[in-house]
């Protein structure tokens, strides 16, 4: 578990980090990124690392792997008909929720 | 005949739907940080300093699943924030060449992925007056919602468990899936990722000694790296997507 301390020094180091990241093009770059696979590379990475954040940990999020699935499913499925993020994940919470009530029935 | 305040105005106006947009997305991080664990005081701090919804998102899920290394935490943020580079690269060359390098600073951590986007639809150079106007709003909407979400989330019975568990990567994967919806390359990225990160975490080595975190770090820099061979971008086409 991650102390109070760690989570302090965290944000602020995110906050600086970010900061630059944001500044320094905006400041001193008046040039374009030209070169065709780095500015690929930067387009497709924020989809391989949110993915790769999910898959497979989602599975161990919940207190069974079975509301897990029923939850993954209830976001896909919500995803492909374009919903925003606050009605697919609580959507997905309801789902997981529901499904655990189900599960100590029996 | 563009006085500074008319300027500032027609920014604020531009921003007001990037506002509506924010207040359900920071609604859902207010939630999502109390089932992370994270006290009151520390998330609004987040939320203050860290005005990206994927960034806080990642961290979140980093923060659930009990990562403790520091580096870890932002190298993470670098990776999937180094969008962000690109953005303000492009950015830059929408600015107004007279406005100041302090307006520059100051605008800066307010060039979120929205905002961008509405910039690059108007004609011709940006000034200072317009773009603050056009950060105004989202920013107030942002940290509206995460106050509401936080005192809602506070309110909820802790009954309510471990649901809480999925509410986190199902923002992160509502991020992912409309986008590869419509482009099939990113949907082929996005199916890579998942499959290389499977066979990673099944794999007894990664798992004892690489450690989730790194090998998400690994999985999505390879993933993309094939993503950039197979399918090449066009430079137009990946600023107006980004968003």
């Amino acid at each position: 578990m991650l102390s109070n301390n760690s989570l302090i020094i965290i944000i602020f180091l995110i906050g600086i980090l970010q900061y630059f990241m944001k500044m320094i093009p905006l400041v001193f770059l008046k040039e374009k990124i030209k070169n065709k696979f780095l500015s690929s590379f930067l387009y497709y990475i924020p989809y391989a690392v949110l993915t790769a954040m999910v898959i497979p940990g989602v599975f161990n999020s919940t207190s069974s792997v079975f509301s897990a699935i029923i939850g993954v499913c209830v976001i896909i499925i919500l995803g492909l008909m374009n919903q925003g993020l606050l009605v697919i994940s609580l959507s997905a919470t309801a789902a997981v929720f529901i499904t655990e009530k189900i599960l100590h029935i029996f | 005949m563009n006085s500074s305040s008319a300027l500032y105005k027609r920014g604020f106006k531009d921003g007001l739907p990037i506002a509506f947009g924010y207040l359900p997305l920071a609604l859902a991080i207010g939630i999502a940080a109390i089932s992370a664990g994270l006290k009151f005081g520390n998330s609004i701090f987040m939320s203050l300093t860290m005005y990206s919804g994927t960034a806080q998102a990642a961290i979140l899920n980093l923060i659930s699943g009990g990562e403790t290394i520091v580096f870890t935490y932002l190298l993470t943020f670098f990776i999937v924030n180094c969008r962000y580079i690109l953005l303000s690269v492009s950015m830059s060359q929408k600015l107004d060449p007279k406005m100041s390098v302090l307006s520059r600073m100051a605008f800066a951590p307010f060039n979120t992925d929205e905002i961008f986007a509405v910039a690059m639809q108007q004609q011709g150079n940006l000034g200072a007056s317009y773009l603050f106007g056009l950060a105004t709003a989202p920013y107030i909407a942002w940290s509206l919602g995460i106050i509401l979400g936080l005192v809602f989330s506070s309110a909820l019975p802790p009954a309510a468990g471990s649901a809480f568990g999925i509410t986190m990567p199902a923002m992160l994967l509502a991020l992912v899936i409309p986008p590869s919806r419509k482009s099939k390359s990113i949907a082929i990225v996005v199916a890579l990722a998942a499959g290389i990160n499977i066979l990673l975490n099944i794999n007894p080595f990664v798992k004892n000694f690489i450690g989730a975190g790194w090998s998400m770090i690994i999985c999505s820099v390879v993933t993309a790296l094939a993503g950039a061979i197979m399918f090449p971008v066009n430079n137009d086409d990946s600023n107006k997507e980004v968003n």
